[in-house]
């Protein structure tokens, strides 16, 4: 996998997050796996498809996600991952990605379109993407911890 | 029918005043207009507008990114895109953001009424989608089971639900991509992914990467399938699916927000297969 993918996604990412309401954007590192990730908590799942295509996965543990809805949604108290803070959660993962489709298109790679969110939440869950390797990039958002994993081929 | 009400977006009083004008005199009443982002949702909020027409070069934030604050704040926003760009990349763009239409810039009112009608209008397309297209992949699941198996599949009642879904252990998530965008769910537990690859390999699964193998396969022939029989139907459709993503270890909650899922048990005599798919509104009316 060409880690060079990744560049568009993380643009993606420091572009919307400011949007949204967050400040401090800081990567905390960038590691390749392989094909299987385990995730407790929340994970959202988009997939991509046009001359790239996989999956882009965000994941979170249950607190980050409703500290992270929270903050979406202008310090309402979320006590637990109801409906809203999941589509809060949801639209940050629609908006990140159609961004990083127009980052593509940027370099080249135009016209990708992309899946509708699914959120899969629970503890241990593993995820398996249809690629030979996973990009795994730690972000910490304004003291929140999020991994985004990328598998993506051309 | 009450007057359709529209909203003007342009940080050009002259293209305001031509837009506003070519939707009057198409009968439309322009309640309102705005030149910048915060003025569009301070108006928009104030007069909820049946429509916004939006450019998209303005200084500050853009079309895309008024369109985009816009659908987030009200999702159900409808959108004319406005603009003398045209190309796959724009048109891309606009699709993911959910904008309802375009019109090439200069501006007709035939064009702008024509878009405005559709958007208006019940859409047929998708009402054909939401009507057959579960039916649809259900056919190409009851098939590919009997196929595979050689044993028939027998269906339980349907179920429609906005809510979440507990995983049986393995689920597949495929993403459709076309004309409108969705999701199809397969699930199914450890013991009857293992029954099944047994089925379709004619020996035991030598590990657990072959069951889960299996399971991916699965949704892949079920969902492209099903696309390609809907798009037989109606080749507007474009229907085209994503890889599958796989998750299993310990069972999950699968949520689809602001989809709704109709879903169905599969009943077979290796275990129930789950089929959950839905569809979300999302076309674009180009002109």
């Amino acid at each position: 996998m060409d880690v060079n993918m990744m560049n568009p996604i993380l643009t993606a990412f420091a572009d919307i997050l400011p949007q949204i309401g967050f400040q401090k954007i800081e990567k905390k590192g960038v590691s390749l796996m392989g094909t299987t990730l385990t995730n407790s908590g929340v994970l959202l799942n988009i997939a991509l498809l046009g001359q790239l295509k996989g999956i882009i996965m965000i994941g979170m543990d249950l607190e980050s996600a409703k500290r992270f809805a929270s903050k979406m949604m202008m310090g309402m108290e979320v006590t637990e991952l109801d409906g809203l803070a999941q589509s809060a959660i949801s639209e940050m993962g629609n908006m990140v990605c159609a961004n990083a489709c127009t980052q593509f298109s940027k370099i080249g790679l135009g016209g990708l379109d992309i899946s509708p969110p699914t959120l899969m939440i629970g503890d241990g869950v593993q995820a398996t993407l249809p690629v030979p390797q996973i990009i795994d990039v730690k972000f910490c958002v304004d003291g929140i911890d999020i991994q985004v994993y990328i598998g993506l081929v051309s | 029918m009450s007057t359709v009400k529209v909203m003007v977006v342009d940080d050009s009083p002259f293209s305001r005043t031509i837009i506003a004008e070519a939707l009057t005199g198409e009968g439309y009443e322009v309640v309102g207009e705005a030149d910048c982002l915060d003025e569009l949702m301070n108006t928009y909020n104030k007069l909820r507008p049946d429509i916004v027409t939006m450019d998209i070069a303005m200084p500050g934030a853009d079309g895309f990114e008024c369109s985009k604050a816009l659908r987030l704040a009200y999702p159900d926003a409808k959108i004319i895109l406005v603009s003398s760009m045209k190309d796959e990349e724009t048109e891309a763009e606009a699709r993911r953001i959910g904008v309802a239409g375009y019109v090439q810039k200069p501006v007709e009112g035939e064009s702008l009424k024509t878009v405005i009608t559709n958007i208006l209008s019940p859409d047929s397309l998708f009402n054909q989608l939401k009507e057959r297209g579960f039916e649809t992949f259900k056919e190409a699941l009851g098939q590919n089971i009997t196929r595979m198996i050689k044993l028939p599949a027998e269906f339980e009642p349907d179920i429609v639900s906005d809510k979440e879904y507990l995983s049986q252990g393995i689920t597949v998530v495929v993403g459709i991509i076309g004309r409108y965008s969705g999701s199809m769910i397969l699930d199914m537990s450890a013991e009857t992914a293992e029954k099944l690859a047994e089925a379709v390999l004619r020996r035991p699964p030598k590990n657990n990467d072959e069951v889960l193998a299996m399971a991916a396969e699965l949704a892949n022939i079920v969902g492209g399938i099903a696309c390609s029989m809907m798009n037989k139907k109606d080749k507007s459709f474009g229907l085209r699916v994503s890889p599958p993503s796989l998750f299993h270890g310990t069972p999950a909650q699968v949520v689809c927000p602001n989809l709704k899922i109709e879903g169905v048990y599969a009943k077979t005599d290796l275990g129930r297969i789950f089929l959950g798919v839905g569809f979300k509104k999302g076309s674009i009316l180009w002109m």
